[in-house]
């Protein structure tokens, strides 16, 4: 079991603790065990705003992110955050409506339309999921059935339909970018 | 004479199963001579209250005292009970522990002017509030004696002190009119001169289900009295009753000497309320969780 | 299996729920506590917890008064606790100092933040090391536990309140913001032996019981209120009777007995981590989220050849010197990474048996300390040579 270290980040009130919440029940029911962090800040709505995961299979030695695989970027209030703990081989998801300067270094900037693809689902508020399911898609260890199955477990019912389309439609995003 | 006569007819009347009134059942006599200087007005309180506990037929080993820090913080370690002396002001703060810990146990705290006006107010307004089961004797002798005679929170105007050498210009409180706005279920204010009505003050307090608040108006002769030729310890306390009366008297309202104080004080029970007891309140509450009738 | 995880026997849970879990698991039963970050989400916790299991839960007026009521609690004789920050725990200072001094046991736990004064509220540091040995006033007995992940947090907390009651008096669980606010996959670990720990309580004919005179261990059983004991306690220096007194030869007596019961008891007490010291050239001293920081980084530069070791102590106070020394025996190198401007320092200066050269990794920005942060003074000190 590889370690892994994904961000989550964005502005304040993106939802970013709640994919953060998803990767890691879906995780540790796969079997790691993680280590989620978070930005406690006196403004957490516009502000920065980012949630953390770092796994492997045993209690990870140092449990705050330091070489990130997975980023995920939902406005420009995140873009310089992470400066410095980017591997190299590390794929950065990007939503360039919010974000119009992505970070620039040898890791890949994959830019997708999230947040567009979240107001056709139904509304903006569910681009955190649309990013869920991209990334779900996107890691090979990380089965979309299980990342499906703790969403459905905590949507509230009224937004249980609209939360299942945002994930398929991010899985569809990500098979794009696979096909590409 | 008279009033020797009429204290003892009193006692005589005020008896718990058949079984009178002994101070010495209910003092650690080993630790005598105490430390209370000639003629303060700490050890009639201590009486009083070990007269109301005795009508009240509280068990000794039931009783816990409380205190914090000064003369009225020494009184308690005299009581034949458990007796806690604590830290400076925090005496109500120990106390909401332990009795939220021990509802079996009577609590009384003992504490000063000082101790429970100026460092502990915070802990008065909140006991107050709460209105948790505790008897607290604020034992007023408008001075901080232990420390050499420092002006406190119910120091009068112009009253000379080792900090206020000109004479004292600070307001004072009223602590009857705090703890009744802050909630107490039982307040009352007596001197030490009436012995009995200060035991039954004291004793009401006991019986009461919630916070009791009592000041006792105490005389610090050696530091406070000296200090202003308020004269001897008799002529201090007759001086009292002056200045302190039944709630039925009506003082000169044009007599104010203080803003916050006026030139008279009145004795008496002026709180008895049936405000829910906060110890009882929480304990239901927590009985229907630990059924699972109630969702937090 | 567990339904959260789909682990057996494993949770996801924040380190300062864990503190609360792993409180009421060891037989908590009051707390008294104010709202501070980071620590509040401890008071939330039991807020929940302890009512539900019959115990008492007290947001209190302010930070001295919920010292004050956790020992009032205690003081009638049922396991108890409070919870707070830096600021908070400046205030509960002179009360905590009451109950080393009269001997009542319980609990503090302190989630450090950035400092000075208001300082940083939601930032990491370590900054009351010092604090938490010297500051109450004094000469005064200690007991610190600094655990280093959530599942400690939940373990550690357990061992205080044994701690606490078997040897009368507080013991202080320390940690800071990043790990009373980091979720990690746990197995709660077994507590049922700490659980089981409770003081010793006075028995026999109550003419003859002197409240602090101490047993062989240097601990006086308590006397619970109710019991017929009916003794004094105070926070006055006192004779073996509980009362009052300023006879030099009384006083020395009394407070040999207070700070010897702690040295007495260290194999009970001491506990710490030591990863790779047997051989290590450069030695890491850190504690906390610190300390796996260097075990990250202790594996690393291992694996790039360097002897590197890590020494953990999970008792802070009193410092585990015995077996600091042995671990550090063959170390040419001592670095002390530590989030303040350098305080264990200068306790590793001081125990420290030969010839190592001792430096320090300090950051006080309300960034922890990364496991790059300290390979790169590892490789420093070592090319300096």
């Amino acid at each position: 079991m590889k370690t892994r270290e994904m961000r989550f980040s964005g502005a304040g009130g993106q939802g970013l603790q709640l994919c953060a919440k998803i990767f890691s029940k879906a995780m540790t029911g796969a079997g790691y065990h993680v280590s989620m962090s978070q930005s406690y800040e006196p403004t957490s709505r516009g502000g920065l705003s980012r949630a953390d995961i770092v796994a492997s299979g045993e209690t990870p030695d140092y449990p705050l992110a330091t070489e990130l695989d997975t980023l995920l970027i939902l406005d420009q209030a995140a873009a310089t955050a992470s400066e410095g703990i980017i591997r190299d081989d590390a794929m950065v998801i990007v939503d360039p409506r919010r974000t119009k300067n992505p970070p620039e270094g040898n890791f890949k900037v994959i830019e997708l339309p999230l947040s567009e693809t979240a107001i056709r689902v139904g509304s903006e508020r569910v681009t955190n999921v649309v990013a869920t399911g991209v990334i779900a898609e996107l890691s090979e260890d990380i089965e979309v059935k299980t990342i499906e199955n703790v969403l459905r477990a905590i949507s509230p019912k009224k937004f249980l339909d609209m939360n299942m389309d945002a994930l398929q439609a991010g899985v569809a995003l990500a098979r794009g970018v696979k096909a590409a | 004479m008279n009033k020797q006569v009429a204290l003892k007819a009193d006692d005589a009347k005020k008896t718990a199963d058949g079984k009178e009134f002994n101070i010495r059942d209910y003092l650690r006599l080993d630790l005598f001579p105490h430390f209370m200087c000639p003629g303060c007005g700490h050890g009639i309180a201590l009486r009083a209250l070990l007269w109301a506990i005795h009508e009240q037929g509280i068990d000794k080993d039931k009783l816990a005292v409380v205190c914090g820090i000064g003369c009225s913080g020494r009184v308690g370690g005299y009581i034949d009970a458990n007796t806690f002396h604590t830290t400076h002001g925090r005496p109500l703060a120990y106390a909401t522990g332990l009795k939220m810990a021990r509802p079996d146990l009577h609590v009384v705290v003992i504490t000063g002017d000082g101790d429970c006006l100026a460092i502990g107010g915070n802990h008065l307004i909140h006991a107050a509030r709460r209105n948790l089961d505790i008897t607290c004797l604020m034992l007023n002798n408008e001075i901080y004696g232990m420390t050499g005679g420092q002006g406190s929170p119910t120091t009068p105007r112009d009253r000379f002190t080792t900090t206020t050498p000109a004479g004292n210009r600070e307001p004072v409180f009223d602590a009857c009119k705090l703890a009744e706005a802050a909630g107490a279920g039982y307040v009352g204010r007596e001197v030490t001169i009436h012995l009995p009505r200060l035991r039954d003050l004291i004793a009401g307090g006991l019986a009461h289900k919630g916070f009791s608040f009592i000041e006792v108006m105490s005389d610090c002769t050696e530091v406070n009295g000296r200090k202003n030729d308020l004269g001897s310890s008799p002529e201090m306390v007759l001086g009292q009753t002056r200045t302190m009366r039944p709630p039925d008297y009506e003082y000169d309202s044009n007599v104010v000497d203080h803003p916050f104080r006026p030139s008279g004080l009145h004795t008496g029970v002026f709180v008895q309320s049936d405000r829910p007891e906060y110890g009882a309140a929480y304990r239901d509450m927590s009985e229907k969780l630990q059924q699972g009738r109630t969702k937090p | 299996m567990n339904s959260m995880t789909g682990q057996a026997n494993t949770v996801n849970l924040q380190g300062n729920k864990a503190c609360a879990l792993g409180a009421v698991a060891a037989g908590c039963r009051f707390f008294a506590g104010y709202p501070i970050t980071p620590s509040s989400e401890i008071a939330e916790n039991l807020a929940k917890e302890l009512p539900a299991v019959g115990g008492v839960f007290l947001q209190m007026e302010d930070e001295i008064a919920s010292m004050a009521a956790t020992l009032g609690a205690s003081m009638g004789g049922i396991k108890a606790m409070t919870a707070t920050s830096g600021p908070g725990f400046s205030l509960k200072q002179e009360n905590l100092g009451y109950g080393m001094g009269a001997e009542i046991p319980c609990v503090v736990v302190n989630v450090m933040r950035g400092g000075p004064s208001t300082g940083l509220p939601t930032r990491p540091a370590q900054g009351d090391i010092m604090q938490t040995r010297w500051g109450t006033h004094g000469d005064h007995p200690v007991i610190v536990l600094a655990p280093g992940s959530v599942e400690e947090i939940y373990q550690q907390t357990a061992r205080a309140f044994a701690l606490s009651e078997k040897l009368r008096t507080p013991v202080i669980v320390l940690f800071d913001e990043s790990l009373g606010h980091l979720v990690e996959t746990v197995a709660l670990p077994d507590v049922a032996d700490y659980e089981k720990t409770v003081r010793k309580w006075a028995t026999g004919k109550p003419e003859d019981y002197k409240p602090y005179h101490g047993d062989a261990d240097g601990v006086p059983p308590m006397a619970r209120p109710g019991d017929g004991f009916r003794v004094h306690t105070s926070g006055l220096t006192v004779a073996e009777n509980g009362f009052p007194t300023q006879k030099p030869h009384e006083v020395d007596a009394l407070m040999k007995r207070l700070l010897g019961k702690v040295a007495l008891n260290n194999d009970l007490i001491e506990s710490f981590e030591a990863v790779e010291c047997k051989d290590a050239e450069v030695v890491i001293v850190a504690l906390g989220v610190v300390g796996r920081a260097a075990r990250k980084a202790v594996k690393e530069l291992r694996e790039a050849g360097i002897k590197a070791g890590l020494f953990r102590p999970v008792t802070l106070w009193p410092f585990p010197t015995e077996s600091f020394r042995k671990q550090t025996a063959k170390a040419r190198h001592i670095i002390v990474a530590e989030m303040n401007a350098g305080q264990l320092i200068h306790e590793i200066a001081e125990v420290k048996t030969g010839k190592q050269k001792v430096t320090g990794l300090n950051r006080y920005d309300g960034v922890p300390i990364s496991p790059v942060d300290i390979k790169k003074t590892v490789k420093e000190v070592l090319g300096h040579e």
